[in-house]
């Protein structure tokens, strides 16, 4: 089985999607891990499922550390001859060692204290010194460590350490029902809102069986769309403010702040939190307004993305800096546009919601796996989400906006292409109230990656690599 | 070049007025110091939030509501500010850098709290990865900011209210 998962994990012909495991002592006596692959050729999931009771397989792939650490944190099982088998979200300086929160039987009320000290990687080549960035850092952003091992300005060495916003969503939601998971879930990334509450909706919705109607596909398919363009459009900005840039960046913050209100405007909410229910949305918007608005917001983009491309000082800073190569990508199982900016493809509403989309998605990806060729994808996602909601709007069905259903147990896999990629949801529903949750947003895969991506750059590069990468601490950290 | 900046001419400067704002989401436990008014100067630390929050506080200093004209400002170290703003509930991870944080903060440390997890955990109660909100760990804001995230102009009003009266 070992030999298997590995050779789907080096296969371009497979994209790992996750490793998803649930406690079912109870029923069954074993604990069940779910290797989730994409088969990219014949168009279709591959689950591969272990049992195990304490130990399972170390697979010797970047892809796979950081979730081997975590089912070892989160259900106290082993992978077999894992080398550096440290603590991952639970702090050894905050949680005790058998505390293993996910299994069905733990004891949650733990004592606040000391315990241990974390491990860092020994790595002090002579000449070399340190610089630690976090956890507190000094823009309005969320908390992570970030250790630099420098000689000279050269980064030779990036250690991370990150889920300091470490909560137990997974664990609060379970025994809930399902309206607190959908709320919750509105909460995992706030920028993701959207995406996540409907990656969590979808797995509810192939539980229960519902067929929502058409009507109700495309107005969550417009909201998401513009959920991604006001991200992307805000990444845009603070490249344009990590290279200097202040008087771009502010009219491109001008045009996100354009989309927050459009948002409100729509459904009352500057997140489109509270929109969408299980079985379609909750009430009629009027989709006019956005109509006129989004034609004026992309004149306007399209000037700055001239400026920005046009100016050969900004160019200077972000192009071949932060590389990450196709082979890098590959083996951490990237997602999103840092993998489509080396080389590798892939995109839940090209591949697997194909019917929907059509032709409004292009196959875009690029080479050099820079800083630009991460904006440029940005650019590519941007123009395509005006085209869709253009589109999409013009051709509205007409009909229900929600479809009544009846409550049913199950396990499901619900997924979601937000704007950072691929989302997914695996959701365990039990006498009507949710029995395991697992959460895994794109960020997950993609953060281990700014390690390799800012070797050999310059330490002034770095927030500007952090930018281009533009990764959530909340949904990895959960 | 020339054409952008003969638009950005052409529209105006376009920070608005901020008067109207929901006066329930604002709640004041004590006055802020009149000294600081004009000049507050302001340490984000994200104790554990969804990230809605901090999206909210990125806006502040866009063209439209344009905070610095306040006179308050967002500083990169605990030793420059005033006062800290705290989103999120605070997970366990965190507990110990808020502490360190908060140390370092000049007296007075005027405490901002923003968002409905930062008083009581909010929609995370209860979960076993963090100790709760300002009030389990026995600090007392002075400002409280309602809302799930709350709105910009919630934000600079929450603010600028601490110092009337």
């Amino acid at each position: 089985m070992k030999h298997y998962i590995e050779s789907l994990l080096h296969s371009d012909d497979y994209q790992f999607l996750g490793l998803f495991v649930s406690d079912k002592t109870k029923e069954q006596g074993v604990f069940i891990l779910r290797y989730l692959f994409y088969d990219i050729k014949n168009k279709k999931l591959n689950i591969t499922e272990i049992d195990t009771r304490k130990e399972f397989p170390h697979i010797d792939i970047p892809a796979l550390d950081w979730y081997e650490r975590e089912i070892h944190d989160m259900f106290g099982l082993v992978p077999k001859g894992h080398p550096n088998l440290r603590p991952l979200m639970l702090f050894p300086e905050n949680y005790p060692k058998d505390f293993h929160p996910l299994r069905k039987d733990a004891n949650l009320n733990i004592e606040y204290r000391g315990y241990e000290e974390y491990r860092y990687e020994n790595f002090e080549p002579e000449g070399s010194f340190k610089i630690l960035v976090g956890p507190i850092h000094a823009g309005i952003i969320e908390p992570g460590h970030f250790r630099f091992t420098l000689n000279g300005e050269p980064i030779l060495k990036l250690e991370i350490r990150h889920f300091y916003k470490h909560k137990g969503i997974e664990k609060l939601a379970e025994g809930k029902p399902v309206e607190f998971g959908l709320k919750l879930s509105e909460r995992i990334s706030g920028d993701h809102s959207l995406a996540h509450s409907l990656a969590f909706v979808k797995a509810v919705e192939t539980i229960y069986g519902i067929d929502i109607p058409p009507k109700a596909v495309y107005v969550r398919a417009i909201l998401l769309e513009l959920e991604r363009l006001t991200c992307n459009i805000n990444d845009f900005a603070f490249i344009f403010q990590d290279v200097g840039y202040s008087f771009g960046a502010q009219k491109v913050f001008a045009i996100k702040e354009m989309l927050m209100r459009l948002n409100e405007a729509l459904t009352g909410n500057r997140f489109n939190r509270g929109i969408i229910k299980v079985g379609g949305i909750l009430k009629e918007i009027d989709l006019n307004i956005v109509k006129d608005g989004i034609k004026l917001l992309k004149k306007e983009y399209l000037k700055y993305k001239k400026l920005f491309l046009n100016s050969s000082t900004i160019l200077e800073r972000t192009d071949t800096t932060g590389k990450v190569s196709y082979e890098t990508a590959k083996k951490y199982a990237a997602l999103g546009y840092v993998a489509k900016a080396s080389g590798l493809y892939f995109d839940t509403r090209k591949i697997m919601e194909n019917k929907l989309y059509g032709p409004l998605i292009k196959e875009f990806s690029l080479k050099s796996g820079d800083v630009t060729a991460r904006l440029k994808v940005r650019f590519n996602d941007i123009e395509e989400s005006f085209d869709i909601i253009e589109e999409f709007i013009s051709n509205i069905p007409e009909g229900n906006i929600y479809k009544n259903y009846e409550k049913k147990d199950g396990y499901s896999f619900g997924f979601e292409e937000g704007q950072r990629g691929n989302i997914i949801h695996m959701l365990e529903i039990e006498n009507g109230l949710i029995s395991r949750w697992k959460i895994r947003d794109p960020s997950f895969h993609n953060w281990p990656i700014i390690q390799e991506a800012v070797l050999g750059d310059i330490i002034a590069d770095f927030p500007l690599i952090n930018k281009s990468l533009n990764l959530s601490y909340s949904g990895n950290d959960l | 070049m020339f054409n952008v900046i003969k638009t950005f001419l052409k529209e105006g400067i376009k920070t608005e007025d901020i008067s109207s704002y929901n006066e329930d989401n604002i709640a004041i436990y004590k006055k802020l110091p009149k000294t600081l008014k004009g000049s507050l100067n302001i340490r984000h630390i994200d104790c554990g939030s969804c990230n809605a929050c901090e999206y909210e506080l990125t806006a502040l200093s866009n063209i439209f509501y344009d905070i610095e004209r306040f006179g308050i400002r967002f500083v990169a170290s605990p030793k420059h500010a005033d006062a800290l703003t705290i989103t999120g509930p605070i997970t366990r991870n965190m507990y110990k850098p808020l502490l360190d944080a908060m140390k370092n903060v000049p007296n007075p440390k005027v405490i901002i709290a923003i968002g409905d997890c930062a008083m009581d955990g909010g929609i995370f109660k209860g979960a076993y990865g963090i100790v709760g909100g300002l009030k389990d760990i026995n600090i007392e804001p002075y400002i409280l900011i309602k809302g799930c995230p709350p709105t910009p102009k919630d934000i600079i009003n929450g603010i600028l209210k601490g110092f009337e009266g």
